[in-house]
């Protein structure tokens, strides 16, 4: 009698501890299914006997394409997978930052592993289990807020060396100024030392405007205050940038196309800053179109509305961007053009500006056939 | 020139031989010019003579542009600024707004923009004197004052004015 109360006791005990123990599967599936990181496990020798879904996406591969090869072929470096490996196997885990993966597509996957080896009851290696997860984005995001740091700390720097070179500059500017009123009036001059003399006053007065062109647009670049923003109509904005470039296009074939969404385009935005980006934009587009020559000369603006942001862009069936130059044309002072045609600082400008209005700028180019670049920006 | 009347500007910048310069392209062009080199120095020149227009630099040691243009509106409201700033920073030059600035420049000015734009200024300080003052002659001419009163109040004004 009592083995039998026995019995019952211990059935109902067992029959308790299956359903914890399907309980505790279906959350360890329902981990493996859904998480974003890739979960592993393999035997003894390394070889995947397990992979979640959230690996398939990591990695590119499916389960069935993995199954049963070792794990450490699919980091960029084995050899060293292999040693992080060693060190799980002597102290039951290990943990490693930035661990390069290879995706099936070839990209570089940087992943922060943690591995730990798993034991069966007598103490035995039975294999080892593996958490990955994925830092690539986070890590070019990290890498390029240091670009934009150190772009920032450049610029600082620039802006006072510019500040400084400022006051000389005007009294260069005024002394010239100054001398030629003289020389306008002098008398007794020889026509040819008069000639001379004008000349190389007018030559002092065009260096230092050139030279305050460049500081003025080194403060351009490292102004940081914030916007002031006002509700306007990008549209109008659009064609006051035309018409102020006018005097440029006039003389020229090149056509210029508006295509624009329906209606007027109102943003809440600094229209000021914006004006600076189109023409810089715009400016660069008329370079571009008048290097390559000919007759067909061709820039299309485009607007854009979406939800919560607009979009302008300006293609140009220019000269292009070498993929050499492509990942240079945002770097301060990067310029193809001749000493006095450019300084390259309209770009570096426009992203400071852009990104300053919470929006951002990116660009397609092929080499001799054109370029578009396009300006994204928050609504409000 | 000759027969416009002359403008009366005064310009305020720490940078003496800037001012040295443009205070001689000035006059040279049949401007009234006073130079001086510091707010301070401003005021003072400010209580001792009427100008039409003042051309300030924004960064000063001592009393910087803002608080100088605010200065000398007080003793001369009509005079009309035109402010310089070496900074490239728009806050100070949207403070300097608050103030009324007629119109700001980054330094290095173009010294043709600089002329263009005191003549502008000028135009405006005439226009905007001559509303008040009219208004001010027919406020007097309803007074009911006697005529040795009205007198007096005229030449008050002509003094306020900085008519002769
Ligand atoms: N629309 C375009 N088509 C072809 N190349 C371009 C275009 N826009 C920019 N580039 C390239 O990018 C470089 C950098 O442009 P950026 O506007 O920064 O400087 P810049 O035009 O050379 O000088 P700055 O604008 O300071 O006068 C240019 O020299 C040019 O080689
Ligand atoms: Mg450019």
């Amino acid at each position: 009698m009592t083995e039998l109360k026995e019995l019952k006791k211990v059935t109902r005990k067992l029959a308790s501890h299956k359903i914890e123990l399907y309980q505790t599967r279906g959350y360890l599936q329902c981990i493996l299914q859904n998480s974003a990181d890739l979960i592993f496990a393999t035997d003894v020798e390394g070889s995947l006997v397990s992979f979640s879904k959230g690996g398939e996406k990591v990695l590119g591969y499916s389960w069935e394409e993995v199954a049963g090869r070792p794990i450490k072929d699919f980091a960029e470096d084995p050899a060293s997978f292999e040693r992080i490996m060693g060190a799980c196997q002597e102290k039951g885990s290990a943990v490693a930052l930035d661990v390069p993966f290879r995706h099936k597509e070839g990209r570089t996957v940087f992943c922060n592993t943690s591995l730990m080896d798993l034991t069966n009851r007598k103490g035995q290696r039975v294999g080892m289990v593996g958490i990955c997860q994925d830092i690539t984005r986070w890590k070019k995001l990290q890498e390029e807020l240091i670009r934009v740091d150190r772009l920032a700390e450049i610029g600082r720097i620039a802006a006072g060396v510019a500040h400084e070179i400022n006051n000389p500059l005007a009294v260069i500017g005024e002394a010239s100024g100054w001398a030629g009123d003289l020389i306008r009036e002098a008398k007794g001059l020889s026509p040819d030392d008069r000639h001379e003399l004008e000349d190389t006053v007018k030559k002092i007065g065009d260096q230092t405007r050139r030279c305050r062109n460049i500081t003025h647009k080194l403060l351009d670049f490292a102004r940081d205050s914030a916007p002031t923003k006002t509700a306007f109509d990008v549209h109008e904005l659009l064609k006051r940038t035309i018409t102020f470039l006018e005097p440029e296009i006039k003389h020229t074939a090149i056509k210029i196309d508006l295509n624009f969404a329906e209606g007027p385009l109102l943003v809440n935005s600094d229209p000021r800053l914006l004006e600076q980006v189109f023409v810089n934009l715009m400016t660069n587009a008329i370079y571009a179109v008048l290097e390559k020559g000919g007759d067909n000369g061709r820039i299309e603006i485009q607007t854009l509305k979406a939800n919560s942001e607009i979009e302008i862009s300006f293609k140009d069936n220019g000269v292009g961007i070498s993929d050499e130059d492509q990942t240079k044309i945002f770097d301060l002072f990067y310029t193809t053009k001749p000493p006095r045609k450019g300084t390259g600082l309209g770009l570096p400008i426009c992203q400071s500006i852009v990104r300053n209005l919470g929006g951002d700028i990116t660009f397609e180019s092929e080499a001799g056939i054109g370029t578009t670049f396009t300006v994204r920006i928050p609504i409000s | 020139m000759n027969d416009q009347p002359t403008i009366r500007v005064l310009l305020v910048d720490d940078e003496e031989d800037l001012l040295e310069y443009l205070s001689k392209r000035l006059l040279k062009q049949g401007f009234t010019v006073k130079a001086t080199f510091s707010g301070e120095e401003a005021i003072e020149a400010a209580n001792e003579g009427y100008y039409d227009i003042a051309v300030v630099d924004l960064k000063m040691p001592g009393m910087d542009g803002v608080e100088t243009q605010k200065r000398l509106r007080e003793i001369q409201p009509f005079l009309q600024c035109i402010v310089l700033t070496g900074h490239g920073s728009i806050e100070s030059a949207l403070e300097s707004g608050q103030q009324d600035a007629f119109q700001y420049f980054l330094k290095p000015v173009d010294y043709d923009d600089l002329v263009v734009a005191i003549k502008d200024a000028y135009k405006k300080k005439i226009e905007k004197q001559d509303r008040r003052f009219r208004q001010q002659l027919e406020e007097l001419y309803s007074s009911g004052l006697g005529p040795k009163g009205m007198k007096k109040a005229i030449k008050d004004l002509r003094q306020i004015y900085g008519i002769e």
